[in-house]
């Protein structure tokens, strides 16, 4: 045996050093433009490296490398309560402030555009040009400094000034942004004053965390959740409040060609033209009534965890959602009538204040929902959580995200209020991005979860059912060369039975001759299958119309029952809120099944094959069902989006899809229903949102990068499931309980 | 003493090589038999065959007075037929509990008062019941193995080589764990290679020798035999 190899610590840290700038200028290259050309091949590199930006670079590549050196020295800080929040804290403000609009209409709309013209606008409010020239970075260095200083140090006064420095520059760049808007009558759909003022309530959490944590709470995670599980719901409530005080004091309600309305405005423009009672009522008092007592109500409930004010909240919350819905109805139908200033009538022309103020009623109401649901101390179900899971995953339950009281429940509630209100506030290209790319991939990577999260088999042929469900709903509704018998015609949204079934028999077609199969052999059987399926609507011209897809438009979906008439035309808002029933229907269904015997089988299966059969699992017939199940609902956004874009062609189902649902699945974390939906979502929204940053032939590199970044970093995915969890940390790590064992016992 | 397992002149292939060269065997209601037999002898393939996880060639498995090779391994569970794997086998991502709660998959919800009776032999799992199975060692796993097929409730529990890699103070308590629910009716089918610990315990028991049923007799007989000796116990041959 050879001695093992001694490294000089010197050696070590330069070649640490030169692989830090390297990094450092590859981060450079990706950077610049990525172009060249015969005259000038090396263009590209020359603008990226011998420019003086590359000393920027280089200057992050030192400072990653005194990172990495001093890492030990730096870990005993990192788990600091407050750490996580602050740091996540500065970066959201950051890239509010780097890489956010802050003002539709100015150039570009970035931060920097805007900060530009305000400087070169004489008249403007001087608090506003600080903001924009030097203030708004100056605030963020002292807050972070201090904020990190109080975390380091211990010291709390300075967390508590740190957190109303905080305070404080949120109110100046909200203030900032609207004389921006108000003073050039933008008509303005921008996000970045609110990603920054969420930025700061971040820092905010993160100081008050800092200066109310004692040594009972010495990691951060424990802190947060208490300091989250304290009440549970008022969290809900609080962002409630923040979000309805906007939307009621600030936002816009009715915009349309020419000016922006606030409530009270809006209430002035419709005064005396014969607008509903209740919508008159509402924009004048009922709106901030209903506010102001939900609110108080919810808080209450919450801070008292009573149960009666609880429900009291949650029901005020719904009925305040519906009397904000009819308002904004009445007045954008009434303004449509009108024409007044070309308003084009019931839903149209409305800013994001009644969406924000539903939003707002919403979060009280299920703060209120939550705060009646929850049961029990903050303490007891703790300890009932550290009971429960401490032994299981090694790690005291409280550390784990979310594991507050309550706290899980409020994330998904977030998410549906989200989800429901913030897609009207959104520009028509991001609801068309919304519907066509992240909703329907989000509804593929929750089907292929049940077949490679769950199952474990991997299926590159995914796309194939899509494809199978769209052109059934194609021939169903009479758009293939080849017609159904008249009994058979029909409306898009009857073909969802048809070809679901369609979708599983072919699921079930594939599956029973190939899984058999492992591993490797079954993803080349299926992706071939996916091939063949392309090729065959590429070559069956008689049946399939061939490259050029089906020759009249597949129509949209209508759907007649008694007294409801819905007819989806262009507006693609009512296609995502179909969407939104889809996914939460399968969502549902899908939640039931990983809880049932079937997804305990399909855990068994995946951990050990022989075992699982020894316990009298018919593997072969579970495995076929995960198949059977995802082609399903692969069919199901199959017909959605047959319906939805109405002409559509073979090439929407080319392998690279199949490939990009494999890795949303496995960018979320497999096996994991959140993280399916999450992969899936913020891989389709990032391309898009690229678009504005990179130049288009750097997309691909940027979406790599992140790809890469999170393997590296988080291996299980986004948010991993917890056994896939325990499977890549190893039992290593989940082993930190002692398991030593007496001599005597000898074990 | 009726018969509940009667393997009749099996042969068992995988692909081109022959495992199993005619064998036959009995198992008597609540009787232990051992199956012993060098590396390579075939028991691990006899006692997968019985379960249904491969079906022979030629030959038949009478089981209960029924025909039963050929017949899947989850459909047998429901006869009562469970096994326990070789090298252990459990789902090392799941919990003790989770474990014991898959035995019973084949009833709609596992029966408590069994799994209380499978934790009262297993005191060590009890201790343990919230730990993923991956973290036990390798005694406490053919432990939760065991606790794991007792879930289902078995009538033939098959068990192969629950000694392997486990040293001698564990062996001889999960030996006294198998009497022990052989005492409570169920029959076991052992195999193993520690010869003479199996012997002791057993009833009766078969030798094999590369596919072939070499030697039978009752456990003592065998012990006493010179080429078990020999063969399997490491002693020179006295003549
Ligand atoms: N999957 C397989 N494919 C091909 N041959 C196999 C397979 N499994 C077992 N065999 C062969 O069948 C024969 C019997 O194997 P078996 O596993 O039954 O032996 P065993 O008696 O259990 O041995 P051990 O004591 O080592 O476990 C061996 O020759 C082995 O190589
Ligand atoms: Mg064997």
């Amino acid at each position: 045996m050879s001695a093992p190899k001694r490294t000089n610590p010197r050696t070590e840290s330069l070649k640490r050093l030169v692989s830090c700038l390297l990094a450092s200028l590859v981060v450079a290259l990706m950077w610049g433009p990525q172009e060249g050309s015969f005259g000038n091949f090396w263009f590209g590199i020359t603008q990226s490296i011998f420019k003086p930006r590359v000393l920027v670079f280089l200057a992050l590549g030192v400072v990653l490398f005194l990172v990495i050196s001093f890492w030990p020295k730096v870990v005993p800080y990192l788990t600091r309560p407050g750490v996580g929040p602050l740091v996540s804290g500065g970066v959201t403000v950051l890239a509010a402030q780097t890489l956010m609009h802050w003002g539709d209409g100015i150039g570009d709309s970035k931060f920097g555009t805007v900060a530009t013209a305000v400087s070169n606008t004489p008249g403007i409010a001087p608090l506003t040009k600080a903001f924009f020239g030097w203030l708004c970075w100056v605030m963020l260095a002292v807050i972070f400094v201090l904020a990190a200083l109080a975390i380091v140090r211990g010291i709390k006064v300075l967390a508590w000034v740190a957190a109303g420095l905080s305070l404080v520059a949120a109110v100046i760049a909200y203030v900032a942004h609207h004389s921006v808007v108000t003073y050039a009558h933008l008509l303005d759909h921008s996000l970045g004053v609110y990603v920054e003022i969420i930025g700061y309530l971040v820092i905010i959490t993160a100081a008050v965390v800092t200066a109310l944590s004692s040594a009972e709470m010495a990691e951060g995670r424990v802190a947060v959740n208490r300091v989250l599980g304290w009440r549970p719901g008022l969290p809900l409530v609080v962002l409630g409040l923040v979000v309805g005080l906007l939307a009621f004091a600030s936002a816009t309600w009715f915009s349309p060609q020419n000016f922006n309305a606030t409530m009270s405005d809006t209430h002035e423009r419709f005064r005396g033209t014969g607008l509903a009672p209740l919508a008159v009522q509402y924009l004048i008092w009922l709106g901030w009534t209903l506010f102001a007592v939900t609110t108080l109500v919810g808080a209450a409930a919450a801070y008292l965890r009573n149960r009666v004010l609880g429900w009291v909240a949650a029901a005020g919350g719904a009925i305040s959602v519906v009397l904000t819905l009819i308002t904004i109805y009445d007045f954008s139908k009434l303004a449509g009538q009108l024409h007044v200033d070309s308003a084009t009538g019931p839903w149209q022309n409305l800013g994001a204040g009644g969406w924000m103020a539903c939003g707002a009623f919403f979060l009280i109401g299920a703060g209120g929902f939550i705060a009646a649901t929850a049961h029990g101390s903050v303490r007891e179900a703790l300890a009932r959580a550290a009971d429960s899971d401490v032994v299981a995953s090694g790690r005291a339950a409280s550390t784990q995200f979310l594991s507050a009281p309550g706290a899980m429940r409020s994330g998904i509630m977030l998410a549906i209020a989200v989800a429901l209100f913030y897609p009207p506030t959104a520009t028509g290209f991001w609801q068309s991005v919304l519907v066509s790319e992240i909703g329907i991939y989000v509804l593929l990577a929750i089907g292929l979860n049940v077949v490679v999260g769950w199952a474990g088999l991997l299926d590159l042929g995914f796309i194939a059912f899509y494809a199978i469900g769209s052109y059934t709903t194609a021939y169903l509704v009479g758009s293939l060369p080849i017609k159904p018998p008249s009994w058979l015609h029909m409306s898009p949204l009857l073909a969802i039975p048809f070809a679901v079934a369609i979708c599983l028999l072919a699921g079930l077609a594939l599956g029973a001759p190939t899984l058999r199969l492992r591993g490797d052999y079954l993803a080349i059987v299926t992706l071939g299958f996916g091939e063949i399926i392309r090729i065959v609507a590429v070559n069956a011209d008689g049946v399939t119309n061939g490259s050029r897809g089906p020759d009249t438009q597949v129509p949209h979906p209508v759907i007649h029952l008694g007294p409801i008439h819905i007819t989806w035309g262009l507006n693609q808002l009512q296609y995502w809120y179909l969407l939104l029933v889809f996914v939460v229907i399968v969502l549902l269904a899908f939640r039931r099944l990983e809880n049932s015997r079937i997804g305990r089988a399909w855990a068994a299966i995946r951990e050990d094959e022989v075992a699982a059969q020894a316990t009298g699992i018919n593997t072969f017939q579970i495995k076929l069902l995960a198949f059977a199940i995802g082609a399903s609902t692969s069919g199901l956004a199959g017909v959605f989006f047959a319906s939805q874009v109405g002409f559509f062609n073979p090439d929407n189902f080319v392998l690279n899809n199949s490939i990009l649902v494999v890795a949303y699945v496995v960018f979320g974390g497999m096996g994991s229903l959140p993280g399916a939906m999450a992969g899936a979502a913020l891989l389709t929204w990032l391309p898009e949102f690229l678009k504005d940053q990179v130049p288009a032939a750097d997309r691909q590199m940027w979406i790599g990068a992140v790809v890469l970044a999170m393997m590296i970093f988080r291996p299980g995915g986004l948010l991993p499931a917890r056994r896939r969890a325990i499977e890549l940390r190893g039992f290593d790590g989940a082993g930190s309980q002692p398991r030593a064992v007496p001599a005597s016992e000898g074990m | 003493m009726t018969v509940l397992l009667s393997v009749e002149d099996i042969e068992v292939r995988y692909g081109a090589i022959k495992a199993l060269k005619g064998v036959s065997f009995e198992v008597n209601e609540g009787e232990v038999v051992a199956l012993l037999g060098a590396n390579g002898a075939g028991k691990t393939t006899t006692q997968k065959t019985v379960s249904g996880m491969m079906r022979p060639s030629l030959g038949q498995i009478v089981y209960d007075g029924y025909r039963i090779d050929g017949i899947p391994p989850h459909e047998l569970i429901t006869l009562g037929i469970c096994h326990v794997p070789e090298g252990r086998r459990v789902f090392p991502r799941m919990t003790v509990n989770e474990n014991l709660e898959m035995g019973a998959f084949r009833f709609k919800r596992p029966d408590a008062a069994v799994f209380e009776h499978v934790l009262e032999l297993f005191p060590r799992l009890r201790e343990r019941i919230k730990q993923p199975a991956g973290t036990l060692s390798g005694g406490e796993q053919q432990m939760l193995a065991i606790g794991r097929a007792l879930m289902g409730k078995p009538r033939l529990l098959l068990l192969d080589e629950p000694s392997m890699g486990l040293a001698p103070l564990i062996v001889k308590q999960i030996f006294d764990i198998v009497r022990g629910i052989n005492s409570e009716g169920v029959t076991v089918l052992l195999v193993e290679q520690n010869a003479s610990q199996a012997l002791a315990l057993a009833d009766r028991g078969y030798v094999l020798e590369t596919g072939e049923i070499v030697l039978t007799g009752t456990g003592a007989e065998l012990l006493a035999d010179d080429r078990v000796r020999a063969a399997y116990l490491g002693e020179e041959i006295a003549s």
